[in-house]
C-alpha cells in the first residue's frame, strides 16, 4: 500500500491550486472550477483513509460531498448568469457592492 | 480565434499565498506519524457495504455477508435529498428571466422569428407568405 503521505501531499496539492486559482484568477466559471478542486482534494483523503483503516464511511461521505458539490455548482451557475445579465461580465471584480 | 494559453495578466503575488499554504502542508504532513494500515479484509463487498452503509443497514439481506463496517448515512441521505431539491429550485428562481411578461420566453423559443417580424413591424405571418415571389427578400 502507498504510504499515507504521498496521498496527503497529492490531495494538499490539489487543494492548493484550487486555493491558487480563487486567488489569482477573475472569471467566475474559474471560480466555480477551483472550488470543484478543493472539494476534490477533500475526498482524495477520504476515500485513501477509507481504505487505509478498512472501512467504508470515507467512501459513503464522499458521495455526500459529490452531491454537495453538485448543489454548490447549481447555485453557482445561477449566480453567475445574474452576474452576466446585471454586469455583462462574469468578473468577479466588478460585483463590489450588495446591491446596485 | 482564440487559443488556449496560459493567462498572463494574473497577480502572481496572490498565488504565493498558496504556494506558502502547499509548503506549510507538505512539511506537517510529510512528517506526521499513522498507524499501521489495516486495510479491507479479502473478498469484501465494497460497492454493497457503501449502499447498505447509506440506509442504515448493518448486514447484507440478500446473501447475509458480513459487510465492511461503517456508520450509518440514512440522516445525512435524506438531508442532502433537501438540499439537492433546493438548490435545483434556486437554480432555477436565479436563472428565469426577470420580466412579468411570460410571452417573451415563448418568442425567444421561437428561434427569435416572431421578434424579428415585430421589429420589422410586419404583420404578415411566414406561413401564409409566398415561398419565393420574385420579391425585394
Amino acid at each position: 500500500m502507498v504510504p499515507p503521505q504521498w496521498y496527503l501531499l497529492l490531495a494538499a496539492a490539489v487543494f492548493c491550486i484550487g486555493v491558487f486559482g480563487v486567488l489569482t484568477r477573475r472569471n467566475a466559471l474559474i471560480f466555480l472550477m477551483s472550488v470543484e478542486l478543493m472539494l476534490n482534494a477533500a475526498n482524495i483523503n477520504l476515500v485513501y483513509f477509507s481504505q487505509y483503516w478498512g472501512n467504508v464511511t470515507g467512501q459513503t461521505f464522499s458521495l455526500f460531498t459529490l452531491a454537495l458539490a453538485a448543489a454548490e455548482v447549481a447555485i453557482g451557475i445561477g449566480i453567475i448568469l445574474v452576474l452576466y445579465r446585471n454586469f455583462d461580465d462574469v468578473d468577479v471584480t466588478k460585483a463590489v457592492t450588495m446591491r446596485w | 480565434m482564440s487559443r488556449p494559453e496560459l493567462k498572463s495578466d494574473i497577480s502572481y503575488t496572490k498565488g504565493l499565498a498558496a504556494l506558502a499554504l502547499f509548503a506549510v502542508m507538505a512539511a506537517v504532513l510529510a512528517g506526521a506519524p499513522f498507524g499501521a494500515p489495516q486495510g479491507f479484509p479479502d473478498g469484501a463487498n465494497l460497492t454493497a457495504s457503501i449502499g447498505y452503509a447509506m440506509f442504515n443497514v448493518g448486514v447484507d439481506q440478500i446473501t447475509g455477508a458480513t459487510l465492511v463496517a461503517s456508520e450509518g448515512f440514512l440522516v445525512a441521505f435524506e438531508i442532502i435529498d433537501v438540499v439537492l431539491v433546493a438548490a435545483l429550485a434556486g437554480a432555477i428562481l436565479l436563472a428565469r428571466r426577470e420580466t412579468g411578461d411570460e410571452s417573451i420566453t415563448a418568442v425567444v423559443a421561437d428561434g427569435g422569428r416572431e421578434l424579428e417580424r415585430t421589429l420589422r413591424g410586419d404583420d404578415r405571418s411566414e406561413d401564409e407568405s409566398p415561398a419565393d415571389d420574385g420579391g425585394d427578400r
